[in-house]
């Protein structure tokens, strides 16, 4: 499974939105579901999905599927 | 990473939620939102018929987040949730009867508090102020909380669960708190015993439920996570917010399914390890050193549950006389005859067992639990008698002591002294049998049993205590209850302020014992000449003893001379209450064309004390104090 379909389809299981809508530009402000604290509860599934540990001061950059992907990518996930 | 994954999949084998909860609460690794999803999503195909259940949560912190949590211990204990979260720090707001919590109808209304929303100075440690200061502070913060529980206790908001935001630090002094003139501990510790103390005495519904003691089973370092309180204001790990779901969730279950009663248990591989047929007394697992003294742990957690009001039975395939051996003689074994109000150890069907017990308790089966360490016997049971719960004692010694932790339906809500000397209660109820059985049925034995008996009956007229009793027995009574409908503490003592209405109950007493308050009649005076019996009802604990039929005519009687001549009553059945359906006629009440029962006191006066085995005696009220009469036994008795 790709790092990217496996980030998509996690994206889409907690913030429950159909995993079509999660396309690999998607933004935070093109999804109404995507808001403050669902950007909390997506940081607490990266976490654990991914076995990895995110600062506090990474949260806020990791509001697109692009910048969550290269996140990964540079940690070697995927 | 891979062995975990597969580990989890696992999880998702079970067939029931049973199985599934006694799985997950032996599950180590913390779950990350989306196995949580796809658990949710087994659960409820495991479950077809979900019982509803609102959650209102009016908060100071971020509590939707709580949110997958909440839903999948709900699932877990098949239950579909709806919950209202209020808007972001609006307490006073939520408190109004046109509230959205208000509007949502919530069963449970859960308040999240910080401690400075309850005294500003609580933001702050205690240990700064002196003595003085510290009591007055903790008077100040329990108003302040009094306050804010009675004002949404005032409206329709179910039951309210108080949380305080524990610490997120450690002790301002340390270490050295806990010997400290003016611990911070310690100022806590008090507050919460004023707050506990006041909850209990004074208001209904209402649980605090302590986060403290959540902190304590999860650690401090997975209790809080200060990225999600820092960068969103909600500051529960995953491991506590699962725990802190799993307790409201399990408040819901009590709330919402009938009440535990009864805790049957198997003996072989549950209260010891090994077969004691096969492996003889001296070869089973019970004792100080694993695998015995996780058993001998169990055994210990059993008595706590019977604290909470439990009543404990045994059901074995045994020798009796081999099980008997080891209750009276075993070094190890920690619940002895004295602790079960019932036993069936014989080769007969478990779900006969059972089924036979409730007879002898007199206990409906969806009052049961039942613990037993077999698949096939714990298949056969839920097959046979689904109203029982069954949970399976785990195969790992290990996990046997927590076996019952968290089932859901053991917690209690309220704790009366009547549930307290439960087994002390059926002790006597088995000397009462005994009694009978030795006096023989037959020849007008049952009236001499009854005379023997030498009750004396307590009639209490709008009562001023005892009202968790009273609310307790109108929400559980199910079989001897003519029209079932449920009351609590509040709308009873709304009734005897409102001064057209009757609240009365008794407590029985007899030569082995007292049994409480055992019944509850709520009478409305209609005219200035006519009551109508609301509810009447009675504990099956006291039933065949004429307590029922005394009670009533020690109420007609009191209504005779307050002047009323026509007494209302109805009886509306029930799939439970098919006990009481004769009552009314047997009691000389004629059933009219428009389906409700009368009696005219006028043309037929109600029966004299002197008819019944049972010395009355009347509490408070605005009735005189007196009549004790001589008894006359009666000739039959109705034994359900």
């Amino acid at each position: 499974m790709s790092t990217l379909f496996k980030l998509q389809e996690l994206i889409a299981v907690t913030l429950k939105v159909p995993v079509a809508k999660i396309t690999s530009t998607l933004r935070d402000e093109d999804l109404a579901a995507w808001d403050s604290l669902a950007q909390v509860n997506l940081m607490m599934a990266l976490e654990q999905t991914f076995d990895i540990y995110i600062e506090v001061e990474e949260f806020a950059g990791l509001t697109s599927v692009p910048a969550i992907l290269e996140f990964l990518n540079a940690r070697d996930i995927g | 990473m891979a062995r975990i994954k597969a580990e989890f999949d696992d999880l998702l084998i079970p067939a029931n939620l049973a199985e599934l909860r006694a799985e997950l609460s032996r599950w180590r690794t913390p779950l990350s939102l989306p196995q949580v999803q796809r658990l949710i999503a087994h659960a409820k195909i495991l479950c077809k018929e979900p019982i509803a259940l609102r959650i209102g949560i009016v908060h100071t912190y971020t509590s939707n987040l709580l949110d997958p949590w909440l839903d999948m211990s709900a699932a877990l204990q098949g239950i579909e949730v709806q919950t209202y979260h209020a808007p972001y720090g609006t307490i006073m707001q939520e408190t109004g009867p046109s509230s959205g919590l208000v509007a949502h109808q919530p069963d449970i209304t859960l308040l999240m508090l910080r401690r400075e929303d309850i005294h500003p100075a609580l933001a702050n440690s205690v240990v700064g102020l002196d003595r003085e200061a510290q009591t007055r502070l903790r008077a100040e913060a329990l108003a302040q909380l009094r306050n804010f529980v009675q004002r949404f206790r005032a409206q329709k908001v179910g039951q309210l669960v108080l949380t305080l935001l524990p610490a997120l630090v450690e002790r301002a002094l340390g270490q050295y708190d806990a010997q400290a003139e003016l611990s911070e501990a310690a100022w806590w510790a008090a507050f919460k015993s004023d707050l506990g103390h006041w909850l209990r005495e004074s208001v209904a519904s209402s649980l605090f439920l302590d986060l403290d003691e959540v902190l304590l089973q999860v650690g401090r370092h997975a209790f809080f996570d200060r990225r999600y309180w820092y960068a969103a204001q909600f500051p529960f790990a995953p491991e506590a917010a699962r725990e802190i779901a799993r307790r409201v969730t399990s408040i819901g279950v009590v709330l919402k399914t009938p009440r535990a009663k009864v805790l049957v248990l198997d003996a072989d591989n549950t209260l010891w390890g090994g077969i004691v047929g096969e492996d003889g007394i001296d070869g089973i697992a019970l004792g100080p050193d694993y695998p015995g003294v996780a058993y001998r742990d169990l055994q210990r957690r059993i008595l706590d549950f019977q604290q909470r009001g439990l009543i404990l039975a045994l059901c074995s395939k045994n020798n009796s006389a081999d099980v008997d051996q080891i209750l009276q003689d075993h070094p190890h074994q920690i619940l002895r005859a004295r602790h079960f109000a019932a036993r069936r150890v014989n080769w007969l069907p478990k779900a006969d067992n059972l089924a036979a017990l409730a007879q002898e308790l007199k206990l409906g089966l969806d009052s049961f639990l039942f613990l037993d360490d077999s698949d096939h016997e714990c298949a056969a049971v839920r097959h046979a008698l689904p109203q029982v719960e069954v949970i399976q004692t785990p195969a790992r010694p290990l996990d046997v002591p927590t076996c019952l932790d968290q089932v859901a339906r053991l917690e209690v809500l309220t704790l009366t002294a009547e549930d307290l000397a439960k087994t002390e209660m059926y002790a006597q109820e088995r000397h009462r049998r005994e009694l009978c059985e030795s006096v023989g049925m037959d020849n007008g034995g049952v009236g001499d049993y009854l005379e023997r008996l030498g009750m004396k009956m307590q009639v209490h007229l709008n009562p001023e205590t005892h009202f968790s009793r009273l609310s307790q027995l109108s929400q559980k009574t199910n079989q001897f209850n003519l029209t079932t409908r449920r009351y609590d503490e509040q709308q009873m003592k709304a009734f005897i302020a409102a001064g057209d209405w009757l609240v009365a109950d008794f407590s029985l007493a007899d030569v082995f014992g007292d049994s409480g308050v055992v019944g509850l009649a709520l009478l409305r005076l209609r005219a200035p000449r006519e009551a109508e019996l609301d509810t009447f009802l009675m504990s099956c604990r006291v039933i065949g003893r004429h307590a029922e039929a005394a009670f009533l005519h020690a109420l007609l009687r009191q209504l005779d001379t307050q002047g009323v001549v026509t007494v209302v009553a109805d009886f509306i059945p029930t799939a439970k209450n098919a006990l009481a359906t004769l009552f009314l006629s047997d009691q000389g009440f004629e059933l009219c064309a428009d389906g409700r029962y009368r009696r005219d006191l006028s043309a037929n006066p109600p029966k004299p004390e002197a008819q019944f085995p049972i010395a009355v005696g009347r509490g408070v009220g605005p009735v005189s104090t007196a009549a004790v009469t001589e008894k006359l036994p009666q000739a039959n008795i109705s034994n359900p």
